[in-house]
This record gives C-alpha cells, sequence and structure tokens, in this order.
C-alpha cells in the first residue's frame, strides 16, 4: 500500500475545485434498486391490453408508470452519480440545446410514420391495382353466368 | 476565465451532449416506427409476446442490477480516488470491470437466443405466405446438404401440398380426383396457417435432427422491423459497455501506480459509464416491459 499514505491528504487537489460533494451513494443506490424492482413488478402485474381499477386502459397506464419510474432513475443517476445536482449553472447552458436538438428527429418522423392514417392494404402499388380490377370483372363475370346454388356453403 | 471545471470533464461533457442526440435518434425512431406498425385494421400489431419476440424480461432485469451496481461502483472508486484511497478505488474499477462483463454475457445469452429463433432483420417471415416460402427454402437447404432419402420426400410432399395449397384433411393423393369433382366456382379448403404449424410439428418428430436447421413456419408481423430496431438499440449500447471496458482497462492497467494524477481521468470515466447506465435504464422499459 505504497500509496496510502495520501490518505490524510484533503479530498480536494488540483487547480480547479473537483465537483467532490459528499452524498450519500448508497441511499442512492438503494432507491434505485427499488425503482427497478418497482418496474418489474409493473411487468409481472401484466395490465397489458386489460382495464385497471375500472377507468384506466392498461397498456397506456403500464407505459405511463415504467417511463415515470425511469425518468425517476434517471434523475437520480444524472443528479447524484453524475455530480450535476453540484455542478453550476454551465450544465444548463450544454445540456439543454442537446435536448432541444435530439427531439428533432422524432417529432419530423411522428406524422409521417407514427401516426397510421393510411391502412397498409391501401392499393396504390400499379401492379396490386391491375391484380384487384381483374379479380374483381372476373369476380362479376362469375356471377352473371353462374348463380350461386343453392345450398352452396358461399 | 472559463467554466469551473477541468477541460477534459468540459469535453466529455461535450461528447456526452453528442451521445444524447445519437441515441435519442434511435430510441425516438424506435417509438414512432412502433407507433406506426399497424396492422390492416389500423391497430398497432408491434409484435410484444415473449413466445413470439424471445425477450427475456429477467435478463432485462438482472442486467439493469448489473449496470446499476456498476454505476455505483464507479462512484465509489471516485469517491476514494479523492480521498487518497487509491486501493480501494483500484477494487471498485475492477468490480466495474466485471460488472461489464457479466453485462455483455448476459447479453450475449439474449442474443443466441434471438439467433437461434432467427428473429434477425430482414429474415423474419411477416405473412403466412413469406412463413411458407421461409418453411420450403430451409427444408430444401438440408436437402440439397445431403439428407436422407426419407426426408427428401417429406420435403417434396410438402411442397406439393403448399403448391396445391390444400387442407391436409384432404390426402395428397386424392387431391386432383377431388378437384376434378369440384363444381364452378368452388374450391378445396386451403391449408391454413395452423395446419402448417401441425405439419411442421410433425415433421420435428419425425426428422428431429434434419428439421433442427428448420425454423417453425410462424409469422412475425413487423418481426423484422422488431429485430432491426432491438439489435440496433441494444448492439450500439453493447459497444458503448466494450469501451467502457477499454477505458477502465485503461486505468486498471497502471496497477499499483494508480495515483492523484488519475482522478480527473476516473471522474470523466464515470460521467461516461453513468451515461452507459443511463441509456440501459430507458432502454430496459421500452424493450423489455412496455
Amino acid at each position: 500500500m505504497a500509496h496510502e499514505h495520501h490518505e490524510f491528504e484533503p479530498p480536494i487537489a488540483g487547480e480547479h475545485e473537483q465537483s467532490h460533494h459528499a452524498a450519500n451513494y448508497l441511499m442512492v443506490l438503494g432507491v434505485l434498486l427499488v425503482f427497478t424492482l418497482l418496474s418489474v413488478v409493473f411487468d409481472v402485474v401484466d395490465m397489458k391490453g386489460k382495464t385497471v381499477l375500472g377507468v384506466f386502459n392498461g397498456s397506456l397506464l403500464l407505459i405511463v408508470l415504467v417511463l415515470a419510474v425511469a425518468a425517476a432513475k434517471a434523475l437520480c443517476v444524472m443528479a447524484y452519480f453524475m455530480h450535476l445536482k453540484f455542478e453550476r449553472n454551465w450544465k444548463y447552458v450544454l445540456l439543454a440545446p442537446t435536448i432541444i436538438l435530439a427531439m428533432g428527429l422524432p417529432l419530423a418522423l411522428m406524422p409521417d410514420i407514427g401516426v397510421p392514417y393510411y391502412t397498409s392494404v391501401a392499393p396504390q402499388r400499379e401492379e396490386v391495382v391491375h391484380e384487384r380490377a381483374k379479380e374483381e370483372s372476373e369476380a362479376a363475370e362469375t356471377r352473371i353466368r353462374e348463380p350461386v346454388p343453392p345450398g352452396s356453403h358461399e | 476565465m472559463g467554466l469551473p471545471i477541468p477541460n477534459s470533464k468540459l469535453c466529455m461533457w461535450l461528447f456526452l451532449g453528442t451521445e444524447i442526440m445519437f441515441f435519442t435518434a434511435f430510441i425516438g425512431t424506435y417509438i414512432v416506427l412502433r407507433l406506426g406498425s399497424v396492422d390492416a385494421n389500423g391497430v398497432n400489431a408491434w409484435p410484444t409476446d415473449p413466445e413470439v419476440t424471445h425477450i427475456l424480461v429477467p435478463m432485462g432485469a438482472i442486467n439493469t442490477l448489473v449496470l446499476i451496481l456498476s454505476s455505483y461502483c464507479v462512484v465509489a472508486a471516485h469517491e476514494a480516488m479523492a480521498y487518497s484511497r487509491f486501493g480501494k478505488a483500484r477494487l471498485f474499477l475492477w468490480l466495474t470491470f466485471a460488472a461489464a462483463c457479466v453485462f455483455l454475457g448476459i447479453k450475449g445469452v439474449e442474443y443466441a437466443g434471438k439467433i437461434s429463433h432467427d428473429i434477425l432483420p430482414g429474415r423474419v417471415a411477416e405473412t403466412a405466405e413469406q412463413a411458407e416460402q421461409k418453411f420450403l427454402r430451409e427444408m430444401e437447404e438440408v436437402v440439397e446438404a445431403g439428407a436422407s432419402a426419407e426426408f427428401a420426400q417429406a420435403f417434396q410432399d410438402t411442397r406439393n401440398r403448399l403448391t396445391e395449397d390444400v387442407s391436409t384433411s384432404i390426402p395428397l393423393a386424392s387431391i386432383a380426383e377431388r378437384r376434378a369433382a369440384l363444381g364452378p366456382g368452388e374450391r378445396l379448403p386451403p391449408l391454413t396457417p395452423e395446419e402448417l404449424e401441425h405439419h411442421a410439428a410433425g415433421l420435428r418428430e419425425k426428422f428431429p435432427s434434419e428439421m433442427s436447421a428448420v425454423h417453425d413456419p410462424h409469422p412475425i408481423l413487423y418481426g423484422n422491423l422488431f429485430a432491426s430496431t432491438y439489435f440496433l438499440m441494444t448492439g450500439f449500447h453493447a459497444l458503448h459497455v466494450v469501451v467502457g471496458m477499454i477505458i477502465f482497462g485503461i486505468v486498471l492497467a497502471k496497477g499499483t501506480k494508480l495515483g492523484p494524477q488519475h482522478r480527473e481521468y476516473v471522474e470523466n470515466a464515470g460521467l461516461y459509464w453513468h451515461f452507459v447506465d443511463l441509456v440501459w435504464i430507458f432502454l430496459f422499459p421500452l424493450i423489455y416491459i412496455v
């Protein structure tokens, strides 16, 4: 333990004030573990596609709950483990523009891809349109020539 | 003048800023694609059944725990560095490295499951027709690789059955006869996907070794998009874990020479590692639970 003689140096060293603030990291760890357990509990409860407590759409409730837990965990990690709670205001200057820019792509894709306002069977491809027209005319011909015999399953 | 933090830390934070945009692009695109993945009735059809997607929630949960514990270890190492307890710091850095190995090991088990079920981008059959084609193609590959004559015959029968597209309730031999007896506009009952799966199960029982290379003819609508987004997000995350291991490996290679000059390095490595943890905190609910 050749280096242990440094032990009684003050914790702050160097020209810059290192972001050293004693937080109770074990407690933060405990909170994070409890939150993780909570997300697993939400999964085990199995509320997907059910009505919860008579009013809530289970699938939607699950999304809201697990994402709320994830956001809480993320805040814990950022505030204490990454010391953002103890950093000066530069953190806002640095992080706000990135977060705004990061939202750009999802928001730009949302109207065309995320919102399904047409169905996947829309006859927009040429060969599909032709095939359908052919099928329809054939069906019409069959109807004229051969009336459906009585007792047939159709 | 300047910010009240070391340049190295400012650089790390700027880099993490770009990383936020990098992962948000993937996660955001995944959310948008998933919302838009509807069936012909406009109902969301994204595959979520664990039986279909082979997503293992316990594995994801254990990996979340592993990363959170490793994040704690990094913080403890940083704390020990500040108090000049370098032996303790090294212990916690080794624990972090070990946690990263465990994480990648579990990830490997998950990937192996996906690969063995062929849940891979571009390889998933999305419709009943694609499932039939894939089933035949895989059987044919086994035949071409030199299977028994009996299996080759079973492949021919299966191909004929699928070409005729007639329910397995009617024997192959009598199809022509039954078809001749049909009135105009009538057709024999078609082969249902359930019958094909039953047929595949029968073949699997009869030819266990040959059929081990053939996947069940089970269509998964949006299975390819699922596989693409899954592997893109978890793959890039795993890559970040590997880079983290290199970063910790460099400082661990100093051995007992670890000293006050490495304080900044450990702090910045810690910031990077917490970010990797942060990404997983969002990937776990979004991929495994929702």
